[in-house]
C-alpha cells in the first residue's frame, strides 16, 4: 500500500477504492451471487476469499503484464470448468482486440474485431453473460475461418459448448474482455458464476486503467520537464542574444560619442589653422617664425586626423584607402614598438614574405591593429621573450589570395575562459585596460573584408593570425 | 608629415549668380560659430580682396533679412550643430530665392546632410577643417560672373 500511494495521485487512489467497493457490492447483491441469506456456502466463501485475494494482489501491483496474469490464474481458480481463461484487450484505439494472457503463460498472435467472435462480443457487452452452444456457435460463424482456426488452437476442447463473457470496463471506458470457454460439455457454467466473472473483470478494469493513467502521468511529467528544458535552452539563447545586443549598442554608444566630439572639434581646428594660414600669408617666406608656423599647422593637421578616425571607427571613409604593402606596415610598427621591446628585453624575429601580395586598405587604421596586437604581447612577456611576426600568401579562406599575418609571442597565455570574450568590446582583464583595443582590432579588420582569430595556452604562448583580401588586379595606387 | 588637407567639396553647377549686376559682390556668412565665422569672413576678405564685401551675420534671421531686401550674391551657411535654424534657412531661401547661390561650409558632415543639401540646391558644399586657399578657391567660381 505505501508503495501505490507513493506513485498513484489520490483521487486515482480514491476512484480505484470507489469501484472496488462497487465491484464487492455487486457480489453481495441478495438473489444475485448469494445463494443463502446469512452465510455464504463453503464454496461461495471459498470464491470470495479468491476475488479479496485478487483485490489484494492487484492493488499493490505496478506491471500490466504482471495484472494479467493475476486475473487469468485466479479465473481459473475461480471457474475450473473452464479449458482455460483468455484475457483481450483493446489496442489504444479500440479497433482491434488482442489476446494478452492465457492459463498456461503463452500468448499466440491472436487478434479480433470488436463485436465479432466471443471476445468482440464480449467487449460491446454491458455486463458478464453466459453462453450456451447455440449462441456460441452463432458467434463464431461471425467470426472469419481464419480466426477460428486460431481459437481452435488455443481452446480444447473445440468448439466450447458453454462459456462466460465479460467486458473490462471502467466508467464507460472499454478496455477489454475476458473469455471463459467451458473445458466439457457437461461441466456448464450457471448464473451464480456471473457475478464472480463480473467482479474479476472489473477489478482487472480498474487496475489496468489506473496503472494505465499512472503511465500516461510519468509520460506527462516527462514531456513536461521536456519541454522546461527546451524552454530553458531558449531563454539561455534569448539571453545570449540579448547580451550581444548589448554589446552592440555599447559600442554604437561609443561611436555615438566619437562622432559627436569629432564634430565638435571641427569648428575650433578650422578656426586655428586658417588663423595660422593668415598669419601665414603676412610673414615674409624666409621669416624664421615659418618653421613654428609650419609645425603648428602639420600638429592640428594631425589632431584632424585622428578626429577623423575616431569619427571612421564605424564609418571608414572609402576615399581614403590605399594599395599598401603589409611588410612596410609591419615593419613600420615594430620600429614604433621597438622601445618597449628593450625595455622588456624581447627579441623580434621578422619572417615577412617578400611576395605577398598588396592590400587596399586603410593603413593607419591596419597599423594601428598592429600595434595594438603586438603591444598586447610584449605585456604577455614581462619577463622578456620572442616576438615573431609573419607574413605569408593566405589559404584558401581569402579567394583572391590575401595575404596571413600571424604575431606569435612565446608569454604567460590567455586563460580559456578569456579566449571566447577577447574581442567584445569593453572585456578585459588588465587593471587599467579600456576594453576597447582588441575589439576595434576586430571591427577595423572586418571592416576590411578580413579576418582576425587567436590561438593561446597557459604558459606556450599566443597567436594572432589576420587574414586580409589582397587588391583586387588593377587597384588604387596611393 | 606630407598629408594634404582635404575638404569635401563638390559644385553642382557654375552659374552666374542671378540678381546683382554690380561690380562689388556681396556674401554673407551664417555660422552658429562666432571664431569660425570671424576666421571666414576675415580670411575671404583678406582672399578676394575689394572686389567682394565679406560680412558676417549674427543669425540665421538676419540673414533671411538680408536676402529679402536683396543684393546679396552668395550666402556661406553652416547648418549643422544642434540649432536647426540654418537649415530652415536654407529651406526658406530655396524656396524664396531660387536663383540665389549658397554654399555650405559646415563642421557637421555626415552623408545625410550631404544628401539633404544636394537636396536644397546648394551650389558647394565643404566639410571643415578645409583650408581658406580651397574656400577661396571654391568662393571664387561661385561669384564670378
Amino acid at each position: 500500500m505505501a508503495k501505490l500511494r507513493r506513485t498513484m495521485p489520490p483521487s486515482l487512489m480514491r476512484r480505484r477504492q470507489h469501484h472496488l467497493a462497487q465491484a464487492l457490492a455487486r457480489i453481495a447483491q441478495p438473489g444475485h451471487a448469494s445463494p443463502t441469506a446469512d452465510m455464504p456456502s463453503p464454496a461461495v466463501a471459498r470464491r470470495l476469499n479468491a476475488i479479496l485475494a485478487v483485490c489484494a494482489a492487484l492493488l499493490v501491483t505496478q506491471d500490466i503484464e504482471m495484472i494479467l496474469q493475476i486475473v487469468v490464474r485466479e479465473a481459473d481458480t475461480l471457474f475450473p470448468g473452464s479449458s482455460g481463461p483468455l484475457l483481450f484487450l483493446a489496442d489504444e484505439r479500440g479497433e482491434q482486440l488482442w489476446l494478452r494472457a492465457t492459463r498456461d503463460g503463452v500468448v499466440p498472435s491472436l487478434s479480433v474485431q470488436p463485436g465479432q467472435s466471443l471476445a468482440g462480443h464480449a467487449y460491446f457487452a454491458p455486463r458478464a453473460m453466459l453462453m450456451g452452444a447455440a449462441q456460441i456457435d452463432e458467434l463464431l460463424v461471425s467470426a472469419s475461418d481464419e480466426h477460428a482456426a486460431q481459437l481452435a488452437r488455443v481452446v480444447a476442447p473445440w468448439p466450447p459448448r458453454s462459456a462466460l463473457l465479460a467486458p473490462l470496463r471502467v466508467e464507460g471506458q472499454r478496455l477489454g474482455a475476458l473469455v471463459l470457454p467451458g473445458a466439457l460439455p457437461e461441466s456448464r457454467f450457471t448464473p451464480h458464476d456471473l457475478p464472480f466473472i463480473q467482479s474479476l473483470t472489473d477489478l482487472a478494469a480498474v487496475a489496468i486503467s489506473a496503472r494505465r493513467q499512472v503511465v500516461r502521468t510519468a509520460a506527462l511529467q516527462h514531456d513536461l520537464a521536456q519541454s522546461r528544458s527546451l524552454h530553458e535552452q531558449a531563454q539561455a539563447r534569448l539571453d545570449a542574444a540579448q547580451a550581444q545586443l548589448l554589446q552592440s549598442a555599447k559600442l554604437a554608444a561609443v561611436g555615438e560619442l566619437a562622432a559627436s566630439v569629432a564634430h565638435e572639434i571641427n569648428n575650433p581646428l578650422y578656426a586655428a589653422r586658417n588663423s595660422l594660414y593668415l598669419v601665414g600669408q603676412e610673414l615674409p617666406d624666409d621669416a624664421p617664425q615659418r618653421v613654428f608656423l609650419d609645425i603648428a599647422q602639420s600638429e592640428l593637421g594631425r589632431i584632424a586626423r585622428i578626429i577623423t578616425r575616431m569619427r571612421d571607427f564605424y564609418r571608414p571613409a572609402r576615399d581614403e584607402l590605399e594599395t599598401t604593402d603589409v611588410n612596410d606596415l609591419l615593419d613600420e610598427t615594430i620600429e614604433l614598438v621597438r622601445t618597449h621591446l628593450r625595455h622588456g628585453q624581447v627579441t623580434v624575429v621578422r619572417a615577412l614574405d617578400p611576395l605577398v601580395s598588396p592590400i587596399t586598405a586603410h593603413a593607419d587604421q591596419v597599423r594601428q591593429v598592429f600595434l595594438n596586437v603586438m603591444l598586447n604581447a610584449c605585456d604577455a612577456m614581462p619577463g622578456g621573450g620572442v616576438l615573431t611576426v609573419t607574413t605569408s600568401p593566405a589559404g584558401g579562406r581569402a579567394p583572391a589570395g590575401g595575404v596571413l599575418i600571424a604575431i606569435a609571442d612565446d608569454g604567460t597565455g590567455i586563460a580559456p575562459e578569456h579566449l571566447p570574450h577577447l574581442f567584445e568590446p569593453f572585456y578585459t582583464t588588465k587593471p587599467q585596460g579600456t576594453g576597447l583595443g582588441l575589439a576595434i582590432s576586430a571591427h577595423i579588420i572586418t571592416q576590411h573584408g578580413g579576418g582576425i582569430t587567436v590561438e593561446s595556452e597557459l604558459g606556450i604562448g599566443t597567436t594572432f593570425r589576420i587574414v586580409l583580401p589582397a587588391s583586387p588586379p588593377g587597384g588604387r595606387r596611393a | 608629415m606630407g598629408r594634404r588637407w582635404r575638404g569635401v567639396g563638390w559644385i553642382t553647377a557654375i552659374a552666374t549668380s542671378g540678381g546683382c549686376s554690380a561690380a562689388v559682390s556681396h556674401i554673407i556668412i551664417v555660422d552658429s560659430d562666432p571664431t569660425a565665422a570671424l576666421v571666414t569672413q576675415r580670411g575671404l576678405q583678406h582672399i578676394l580682396g575689394s572686389g567682394s564685401v565679406v560680412e558676417q551675420v549674427p543669425s540665421a534671421g538676419a540673414a533671411w533679412l538680408a536676402c529679402a531686401r536683396g543684393g546679396i550674391d552668395l550666402v556661406i551657411i553652416d547648418p549643422g550643430g544642434p540649432d536647426r535654424s540654418g537649415v530652415a534657412l536654407l529651406k526658406a531661401l530655396h524656396h524664396e530665392h531660387p536663383g540665389l547661390t549658397v554654399l555650405v561650409l559646415t563642421a557637421y558632415d555626415t552623408p545625410r546632410l550631404r544628401k539633404q543639401m544636394a537636396a536644397l540646391g546648394v551650389r558647394g558644399y565643404l566639410a571643415k577643417p578645409v583650408g581658406l586657399a580651397e574656400l577661396g578657391a571654391l568662393v571664387r567660381q561661385v561669384v564670378t560672373p
